[in-house]
């Protein structure tokens, strides 16, 4: 059972009362989690979990210490604060240390549904059911991961601030494998609210895509004009924009001589990355990182490198204001969206990606990645998609891919999770039809 | 304002009376859990488990401490300690799993967890095809501890920022370097176990993670280049902090990462490799360890870590690499991350091999998956990384024999024409089959006319497993081996983190693909 705001207030105030240090901060959460996994075509292993976390942060004549408990019962509560000031006490000066913030004004974002909260275990067997026996009937063997999260967080600091926010998500990923292991489909769907998440249509487009990927044909490596469905761009596209890290000159938005790229077109003049707390498909935290109001924050307009993600300490030394955000992560053309039928249709010849694995920057002074396509690669030829095609490792760099001159179509921006982590982080991202696509080698990995 | 190292030290001295040792960590909650009759909620959650119906259940009441010190330059940025205590009950009724777990540790919520865990395996057994099977284990009681000399958790806290901070001291000497980030983590495992086969028993598990970065960046040219340590975490107590000689490297390192800003970029091709093992047990880790975990092979990993291009089928057949490569899993190596007494479902660490003279002989198993080829007991495969989550099969530490006589590092290199030698890891990826991979490091070495010579940047290199294995055709001697790992390997849905070690010795391949990643030519 998730704590509700007025419990939440009350172990702040619990904690705030019990703290003798001159500043502080307290962060209590409590999460119910509920999963279940299936393979083979049958039920594996499960889980549903309830758990609470409690963390203590003070500052003594500016040193700092921490603590984190995992009990919301007074003698923990109380043995967070002394373990919290005693690390303060024998801890150097914090040299970043800037004051607590006072009383904020929140606005509410939403993003929690009662029917994600309580689910039905056995409604959920049926569904998972369900997929199973479709696999089944198609002579495929399936696989996949269903998840249920309501989380509370609560923080409160030292100078009368406080914020409480429940939230809640869910997902759904399939996979499936034809029999002899030649042909692999994967969907994934996440949403807040688990009455959003269209199971059947998850199971149906794996399937499909298995079916339509048998009997591969090996490609040479090499450069391909690509369309990114939007679970291959939402694998790809996640970006950091940190300022310490560009004005300290090791980023890929450092400039040369001690500047960075603030302002400079990055992107093509499409594009739009931003965070907005009150997006009604993907709403965020109203509170921004450290605890700031979170606001509408544009980082890259129209192409332009408008904002990067400055901390309180960090603003403070460079004479800025701290970033509202991010909260959540939203890609968006400022151009009419191409639907992907639209796509292919428009390609003389490239290839059709659904996905990418064990992604991995290989050179952060560029954002060049490594990985593979899995589950869905289509050869495309005079507007049509052809045949299948194998697995295959690119080295891309972000930059370049999104520069002016390599996007050629953007489409509308959909709601996806990061196939290979699959936790918090959804995102708002559209697929992407781009001129040109570095890849390196061959894999016959199915 | 900073803040020096020596400011520090004085600092230290001024406040000597409050830098005792540390109070350990919520002493209160610890008293709690102590106070807690294990035993008696134990007996009662397993009962009631049984009445419900079940046929096994097993429960684990576990307490995890972590202590984490960040810095950079020299100062510090946090200091951190967090326990975690909770328990999670596992019941097998009908043929289909359930699990639950809270973070309260009652009679009250033990009755609630294993209704809960009930209530799941009988949703989900009313539409079980296949229902899972155990094989036997033998009955086992006892405690263990991890081979520690000194318990990080009673050494003082400014000693730790102290040397934090001595190794960033030296990291940015050399003219050039410009930042460096160090940390430090404690974890401390203390893990009760108990199933309705009659095992009981508790471990306490102790691992130091020491690790840094130092970056030199030329802002002139907008350029920048990292060299991170060599050395990774281990089951090993606070002496690993005292015995490594971490500010030697730590200086080596800053002078490495200035010098990769001016290295000769590689040329693509074809190359000879001489991999050292803070380099190779990556490799290993990815290529060997992760395509013998025997739920990939029966595609249980499907939706997420993925298949292996190994098949039951291919046991004791297929040509894995050259003669020279012998694999064994062991969870008894001596401060091996995964090394234990007992995994979590009460089988005895075991070693046996998985590789031998270059062919695939055997898997790595837990007790649901070894009737699923035919085995009548269990490796000992069985991790969960918290109370909190469903334990399931996690890799054991997976090590490659040394040569049985001493072979140095010159003598591998001095039949190398035109190669590259690679010290620790940089980026790496592989498939989701395990056969497609490439590898970065942290610095990269000609080799011409069997002499190491200098510096060279931008170098990863990709093959795929099997040929990789193939081409290996000399192994250090036992001198040069070593024992790397990650505390964080991971696996499954939800993900849970596994720490894992790899032992190898220096050891050499022919005719690897090398790439620039700098002008990204495969």
């Amino acid at each position: 059972m998730l704590i509700s705001e007025r419990e939440a207030k009350s172990v702040c105030d619990t904690l705030l009362r019990c703290i003798k240090a001159d500043d502080a901060e307290v962060l209590v959460s409590s999460e119910d989690f509920s999963n279940l996994r299936f393979a083979a075509n049958d039920f594996t292993t499960n889980g549903w979990r309830e758990e609470v976390s409690v963390t203590v942060t003070v500052w003594i004549d500016k040193r700092r210490g921490s603590a984190t408990a995992s009990s919301l019962e007074r003698e923990s509560l109380q043995a967070a604060v002394d373990q919290a000031e005693e690390l303060a006490r024998i801890s150097p000066v914090d040299i970043e240390y800037l004051p607590s913030l006072g009383p904020q004004s929140y606005r509410d974002t939403g993003g929690y549904a009662e029917a994600t909260a309580h689910l039905s275990v056995a409604e959920r067997a049926k569904a998972i059911d369900a997929i199973i026996r479709e696999c089944e009937k198609q002579n495929v063997v399936g696989a996949g991961y269903h998840r249920t999260n309501a989380t509370a967080e609560a923080f409160a600091t030292k100078h009368g601030n406080f914020y409480h926010r429940i939230s809640t998500e869910a997902a759904l990923s399939v996979t499936a494998r034809t029999r002899d292991g030649g042909s692999s489909g994967f969907f994934l769907r996440n949403h807040f609210d688990i009455r959003k998440l269209d199971t059947a249509r998850i199971g149906h487009e794996a399937l499909r895509k298995a079916l339509e990927g048998r009997n591969p044909r090996a490609l040479e490596p090499g450069i391909y004009p690509v369309i990114l469905e939007p679970q291959a761009a939402g694998d790809l596209l996640r970006f950091t924009f940190d300022a310490r890290m560009a004005d300290e000159g090791r980023s890929p938005y450092s400039a040369p001589n001690g500047k960075s790229k603030l302002g400079e077109q990055i992107f093509d003049e499409r594009i739009n990355v931003y965070s907005d707390p009150w997006h009604p498909e993907l709403p965020g935290s109203a509170a921004a990182p450290e605890g700031i109001p979170a606001t509408k924050v544009y980082f890259v307009r129209i192409g332009v490198l408008e904002n990067l993600h400055y901390s309180r300490f960090w603003a403070n030394r460079q004479g800025k204001e701290p970033t509202p955000g991010p909260v959540n992560s939203i890609l968006e053309s400022s151009a009419p969206a191409i639907n992907l039928e639209e796509m292919i249709r428009s390609t003389p010849r490239g290839l059709l990606l659904s996905r990418f694995w064990y992604i991995r920057m290989v050179d952060p002074r560029t954002a060049l990645l490594t990985g593979l396509t899995r589950d869905g690669v289509w050869f495309i030829e005079n507007g049509k998609v052809q045949y299948p095609v194998s697995n295959l490792r690119f080295n891309q760099s972000l930059l370049e891919l999104l520069a002016p001159g390599n996007v050629e179509q953007i489409g509308a921006s959909e709601r996806i999770s990061a196939s290979e982590s699959y936790g918090p982080g959804a995102a708002l991202v559209p697929a992407i039809k781009v001129k040109a696509f570095h890849f390196t080698s061959q894999s016959e990995a199915v | 304002m900073t803040y020096s190292r020596r400011d520090f030290l004085k600092g230290a001295s001024v406040a000597a009376g409050a830098m005792a040792l540390p109070s350990w960590v919520l002493e209160t909650e610890a008293k709690e859990a102590a106070a807690i009759d294990k035993h008696a909620l134990t007996d009662l959650a397993l009962k009631q488990a049984k009445k419900a119906g079940a046929s096994y259940a097993d429960i684990r009441i576990n307490r995890y401490r972590n202590e984490s010190i960040s810095t950079r330059e020299q100062q510090v940025q946090n200091v951190s300690r967090s326990q975690s205590f909770g328990m999670g009950i596992r019941v097998l009724l009908k043929g289909s799993w359930g699990f639950a777990a809270s973070y309260a540790v009652s009679a009250e919520s033990a009755r609630k967890v294993v209704e809960q865990a009930v209530q799941i395996a009988r949703a989900n057994a009313a539409f079980q095809r296949k229902p899972i099977r155990l094989v036997d284990t033998p009955k086992v009681n006892g405690s263990w501890k991890s081979s520690f000399e000194q318990d990080p958790f009673e050494v003082s806290t400014d000693k730790k920022v102290e040397f934090l901070l001595g190794v960033n001291e030296a990291a940015l000497k050399p003219s050039g370097a410009s930042f460096v980030n160090s940390s430090v983590r404690f974890q401390n495992e203390q893990k009760f176990f108990a199933s309705t086969d009659g095992s009981r028993f508790e471990q306490y598990i102790i691992r130091s993670l020491p690790a840094f970065t130092v970056t030199a960046v030329n802002r002139s040219a907008g350029d920048f280049q990292t060299r991170s340590n060599l050395s990774g975490p281990k089951t090993i107590g606070y002496e690993y902090l005292e015995k490594y000689p971490w500010s030697k490297e730590a200086g080596q390192a800053g002078e490495e990462a200035v010098a990769k800003l001016k290295a000769k970029p590689v040329l693509p091709g074809k190359y000879d490799l001489l991999l050292h093992p803070s380099h190779l047990w990556l490799t290993i880790h990815e290529s060997v360890g992760h395509s013998t975990e025997l739920d990939r092979a029966l595609w249980w990993e499907a939706d997420l870590a993925g298949t292996s291009f190994l098949t039951p089928d291919k046991t004791g057949k297929l040509q894995f690499g050259s003669r020279l490569c012998n694999f064994y899993a062991d969870r008894t190596q001596p401060h091996g991350l995964a090394t234990v007494r007992w995994d979590d479902e009460g089988v005895p660490a075991q070693r046996w091999a998985l590789v031998k003279d270059g062919v695939f002989v055997d898997w790595q198993t837990t007790r649901d998956l070894a009737p699923l080829i035919g085995r009548k007991s269990s490796y000992g495969c069985l991790h969960a990384d918290s109370w909190g989550s469903v334990s399931f099969p996690r890799m054991p530490n997976v090590s490659l024999e040394p040569a049985s006589r001493e072979v140095s590092l010159e003598e591998l290199a001095s039949s190398i024409d035109n190669g590259i030698l690679i010290y620790g890891n940089g980026s790496w990826s592989i498939d989701q089959q395990r056969y497609n991979f490439q590898f970065g490091g942290q610095t990269f070495w000609e080799i011409k006319n069997g002499k190491v010579g200098e510096m060279l940047r931008d170098v990863a290199y990709q093959s795929r497993t099997t040929d990789f294995w193939g081409a290996c055709d000399g192994l250090g001697g036992p001198a040069t081996y070593e024992l790397n790992g990650a505390a964080n390997d991971g696996k499954g849905e939800p993900p849970q983190s596994n720490a894992v070690s790899h032992g190898c010795p220096v050891t050499r391949f022919r005719r690897i693909n090398v790439l620039n990643t700098a002008v990204r030519k495969g």
